[in-house]
């Protein structure tokens, strides 16, 4: 038995309900309500994908395909913090216990990353230039480098001369440029969301 | 019981450890980066784990079902043959049954884009954008002159993404006159913002880099 049509009743029917919450006020706490168990679907939606991630990396060890060795680092890992965490919360009723693995591997490498991203972001942008050297990428770096310098590298003396330009720069010249990109945003996810509601889209399998 | 300092302590070496690793990417993509981000992912896999099961399936669905009073503990039905359909898509032979499951997540997120867009975005940037004009205002004209720029900024960059053109009779397409200009002013302000953006992106990234480099000498000056 096929359930496209069953995914797709559902689609249409929690769009309208939880989208007319938002309008008719009496039907806001089913809205909420329904936001919630959406909430549940979504959690397990999670597990399901971690599962998934441990199920592929679990053949590359059992094949011993190349670079396995990875992949048992991330089961042993994943394993020892999802353990460390169940215990946690039976014994302790928080994730205290989980906390060093906070501290020493998730902070210090998202951290690290970050890092690198300081790095890979200029190498970046003297691409730019040297691959595209036209007005819209001497524009854009220059707003940059000029945002940077001013908040940044100015001595204290042009500080003031810096705040006039920071707040030109960031709060009117690019205040109306991120306000378009918001509204176009917006409703591009305003089309989106109706194209799903009303079956037109349909991005949970059906066709 | 652990000594506090010593697992402090302990913290801190995994920590320098691992950031040596992930900075080693630096000198090109090799096995103690991989290493650091393999574990990075796993741990981060099973703490995101816990913490669904502790604050999204724990206090929402299992517990109602369990304490909640008996007419309203029907109602968690629902959520649990959401939660029963939605874990059918672990087997590649059972994950059809996820269908509906799949389909009801994305109508009511799509239904929640929808709400946001209208009342968390649009209407409250469309407001924002009249609010200079109102002649009230202390200093109406500068106001006046900064809510145009600002509306300029904001029509000239929706315009850039108008993609809509004539076919002329020679079988050309053109764009309207009125919207190519638009459009072009739109391309100032669009590089201009992004620029910003990259700043702040770069700033955050730059101030993460000192505080990795200070923790690296902090650890033993």
């Amino acid at each position: 038995m096929k359930t496209r049509p069953i995914a797709t009743a559902m689609a249409i029917g929690a769009g309208l309900i939880v989208l007319s919450g938002y309008f008719i006020p009496a039907l806001d706490f089913i809205r909420i309500e329904m936001i919630q168990w959406a909430v549940v679907a979504g959690g397990t939606a999670a597990l399901v994908g971690i599962g998934n991630l441990f199920t592929v990396h679990f053949q590359k060890v059992r094949r011993r395909e190349k670079d396995s060795f990875y992949s048992l680092t991330l089961l042993v890992s994943m394993l020892g913090t999802l353990l460390a965490g169940m215990f946690s919360l039976f014994f302790n009723r928080s994730l205290a216990w989980l906390q060093p693995a906070v501290n020493a591997i998730i902070v210090p490498v998202e951290a690290s990353l970050m890092a690198l991203l300081a790095v890979t972001l200029l190498y970046a942008s003297i691409r730019l230039l040297r691959r595209r050297p036209d007005w819209m990428s001497a524009l854009f770096l220059l707003s940059a480098v000029t945002i940077i310098g001013a908040t940044a590298i100015l001595p204290l003396f042009l500080r003031d001369i810096g705040d006039v330009i920071l707040s030109w720069m960031s709060l009117l010249l690019a205040g109306g440029g991120s306000r378009g990109l918001l509204m176009g945003v917006a409703l591009g996810a305003l089309t989106t969301g109706l194209r799903i509601i009303f079956g037109i889209d349909r991005p949970y399998g059906g066709k | 019981m652990p000594n506090l300092e010593f697992v402090e302590f302990a913290n801190s070496l995994i920590g320098f450890i691992l950031t040596l690793m992930v900075l080693s990417y630096l000198i090109g993509d090799n096995p103690l980066f991989r290493f650091a981000v393999y574990l990075f992912v796993g741990v981060s896999a099973g703490y995101i784990a816990v913490v669904t099961w502790q604050q999204a399936l724990m206090p929402k669905l299992f517990l109602p079902l369990i304490q909640a009073p008996w007419p309203g503990r029907v109602l968690y039905l629902i959520p649990l043959l959401l939660f029963v359909l939605m874990l059918m898509k672990i087997s590649p032979r059972l994950s059809w049954l996820g269908g509906p499951a799949m389909g009801y997540m994305a109508g009511v997120a799509a239904a929640t884009a929808v709400g946001g867009a209208i009342f968390g975005t649009l209407f409250p940037q469309i407001l924002a954008a009249a609010e200079p004009f109102d002649l009230g205002a202390a200093d109406p004209l500068s106001s006046i002159f900064n809510g145009a720029l600002l509306l300029l900024g904001t029509v000239a960059t929706l315009a850039y993404f108008h993609f809509g053109a004539r076919r002329a009779p020679d079988g050309s397409t053109r764009r309207n006159p009125l919207i190519s200009l638009a459009a072009g002013i739109g391309q100032v302000f669009i590089a201009l913002t992004f620029g910003v953006l990259f700043a702040g992106v770069y700033s955050a990234a730059l101030t993460a880099l000192i505080e990795r480099i200070g923790a690296l000498i902090g650890l033993f000056f």
